[in-house]
């Protein structure tokens, strides 16, 4: 027993709490004239960090899912979309092409909870009694069909060019250009998903947790202990939904646009691979997963100038085959991940 | 310019015929392996690039391409299956189909860091016969991709129901418990499944070789069609699954006719709400009913 996590597990104050002070404090720094400004070298590390607290997001609603539930939602990324679409419909003044109705930006957040949830509830009402690798196929084709329909209904969403001239409030409120914006940014998303993650520690821990495990590890026997299994698993469908649906506002109101090539089926790839290497079901070990499958993202990009002889599209292939190879290898040798409890997860290592 | 029934369904024969091609490996993997393969368009792909090698530096017809790419897919994917599937034999559903999208995604970004994005197209000698007056055409390429596969359906058939191999196969995939009492040997019926379903990847690849072309997408494309068609012809059997291929081909083209003009890259996009609403509605499949729920 290690004295000092003891102690800290003792403290009477857990993610949320930190979380919420981080978020008033990033609040507090961003709406004041105070601004840092990074090396312009540094850019591609913050631009990293932002994509990984959207996708930590996205994470920790999808290991409540798959970790603790044991629910195999391959579509993501289509509610990270159905957000960032609402977002942007709503809220982007005079696109090039497509609808904006250029609503002030909080309703764009709103609308995108809302939006993604609504998502949720029906697929995870129609789905969820289907078989795990059913539900896999499904939730997969969904988001398939999301994107079908994004390129399709270009009239309404732009496209394959997508939307323009979203508002960008974090990097409006500073104007001194270079990277302070950037960093803005990557404080106010830091706060929120420790916030977000605190929220899910805090439901994974609670007896709402065990119940989630049980379903997981045996719906019948759950069922016949008088707990509604398929009311639990839609609750967790759709709170997976909206928090993926609030980062993919979050990112379209990062990066001022909405376009389909952000919301690719990589996402859920990326995000999957991440708690797979961490651990499923174990919260903080999903995020460290997260934390090297970006990692290696990151690094990979300085190799890229490095390699002679190597297109920019044979290497960005190459880095796939490495997340491919990375996941073949944890699911044979390490099932349950570098953090992961096997037992619990039911797999043999 | 509208388009008669009659050729879309000419259309639809064609792309059914190759769904068919990719689906029946698929439902027997599904069936007797219990995996779901999300690598099977890889192994398309392979077929594909085997296909295009033979005819334009072997020197090879087209004929004789899809007999080699038949043996060469077949080898290819039963060594990979051995390598990656068979050590985790009993892993489950779930860890089985998390490797073989590991798999998928190395083997494709494999194909494009060697072959790189660009379509390679097969030499073309098309001759077109007219049908006027029925309101349709067909090229000599769309009769010769209906024609293999019908072949392919047809020797599929005869191993299935005359072979004591086949009728081993499906009776391992209606009971598997009860085939390994009886006596069957399920590890060489792993081995033949992963041998047809490679093989007729292979042969699958080599038509959308010649229809479309060879570029290291053109089996993972055809995926979820694939799988649709499966599904909806009832995971796990070969009938169902050319059944399925063939109304999910048929349905796309015909399809065209009722989605309004600028919205018809959407059949696609169609084909998975149908998936969709087969699972949901008749999860067994249209032909096949057993329940495969929770």
């Amino acid at each position: 027993m290690s004295a000092p996590t003891t102690r800290l597990e003792n403290l009477p104050i857990d993610a949320v709490h930190v979380g919420l002070a981080l978020l008033v404090l990033s609040i507090v720094f961003v709406l004041s004239p105070l601004f840092v400004q990074p090396p312009s070298g540094s850019f591609v590390f913050f631009e990293v960090g932002v994509l990984f607290f959207l996708y930590a997001m996205i994470l920790v609603g999808l290991n409540l899912q798959f970790g603790h539930a044991g629910l195999v939602n391959f579509g993501p990324v289509a509610f990270f979309a159905v957000g960032g679409y609402a977002a942007a419909i709503l809220t982007a003044n005079d696109p090039f092409q497509a609808v904006g109705l250029g609503f002030p930006w909080p309703v764009g957040v709103v609308a995108a909870v809302l939006a993604a949830a609504a998502l949720g509830v029906l697929i995870g009402v129609s789905t969820l009694r289907l078989r795990d690798d059913f539900l896999a196929i499904v939730t997969l084709a969904v988001a398939e069909i999301v994107h079908g329909l994004i390129v399709a209904f270009r009239d309404v969403t732009g496209g394959t060019v997508g939307l323009t001239s979203v508002p960008r409030p974090i990097a409006g409120t500073t104007d001194v250009g270079g990277g302070a914006a950037l960093v803005s940014t990557i404080i106010v998303f830091a706060a929120l998903a420790v916030v977000f993650y605190g929220v899910f520690r805090r439901l994974s821990a609670s007896p709402y947790g065990r119940v989630l495990r049980a379903i997981r590890a045996d719906d019948q026997v759950t069922e016949t202990l008088g707990k509604r299994v398929f009311r639990y698993k839609v609750a967790v469908f759709v709170y997976g939904a909206a928090i993926a649906g609030l980062a993919g506002a979050l990112l379209v109101f990062y990066n001022g646009a909405a376009a389909e090539g952000f919301f690719t089926i990589d996402v859920t790839v990326i995000v999957w691979v991440g708690m797979l290497i961490g651990g499923a079901g174990n919260d903080r070990g999903v995020i460290g997963g997260l934390a090297i499958i970006m990692g290696f993202q990151l690094l990979t990009r300085f190799f890229n100038d490095a390699i002679p002889f190597i297109t920019q599209d044979q290497f960005a292939s190459i880095r796939l085959m490495f997340v491919g190879l990375l996941l073949m290898l944890i699911i044979r040798y390490r099932p349950e991940g570098l953090w992961g409890d096997a037992d619990r997860l039911g797999v043999e290592s | 310019m509208e388009i008669p029934l009659a050729q879309e369904i000419i259309f639809g024969l064609v792309i059914g015929s190759y769904i068919a091609l990719g689906a029946i490996g698929f439902t027997l993997v599904y069936g007797l392996v219990n995996m779901i393969n999300f690598a099977h368009g890889e192994f398309i792909t392979v077929g594909a690039f085997v296909g295009y090698l033979a005819v334009v530096f072997g020197g090879l017809s087209i004929p004789v391409a899809v007999v080699v790419a038949l043996a060469i897919t077949a080898i290819v994917g039963w060594v990979i299956a051995r390598v990656t599937f068979e050590p985790m034999n009993e892993a489950g559903a779930v860890p089985l189909l998390l490797m073989s999208i590991g798999l998928g995604l190395v083997l494709r970004n494999g194909f494009r860091v060697i072959a790189g994005p660009s379509r390679r197209t097969l030499p073309r000698d098309v001759t077109t016969y007219r049908f006027d007056d029925w309101g349709f055409f067909v090229t000599s390429q769309q009769l010769f991709i209906i024609g293999v596969t019908l072949v392919a359906v047809v020797v599929l058939h005869v191993f299935l129901s005359r072979t004591m191999l086949g009728i081993a196969m499906r009776a391992t995939s209606d009971n598997e418990d009860l085939a390994l009492v009886s006596g069957i040997d399920t590890r060489r019926i792993r081995n033949a499944v992963w041998l047809a379903a490679s093989g007729l990847a292979g042969v699958a690849g080599v038509m959308l070789a010649v229809s479309q072309s060879a570029n290291p997408n053109v089996g993972f494309g055809q995926l979820l069609l694939i799988i649709t068609a499966a599904i909806l012809g009832g995971a796990g059997s070969p009938y169902g699954a050319i059944v399925g291929s063939y109304l999910l081909g048929i349905g796309i083209t015909v399809s065209v006719a009722f989605l309004p003009s600028g919205l018809t890259e959407l059949n696609a996009t169609m084909a998975f709400v149908v998936l969709i609403v087969v699972l949901l509605v008749r999860p067994g499949g249209l032909v096949n009913a057993e329940v495969r729920t929770s």
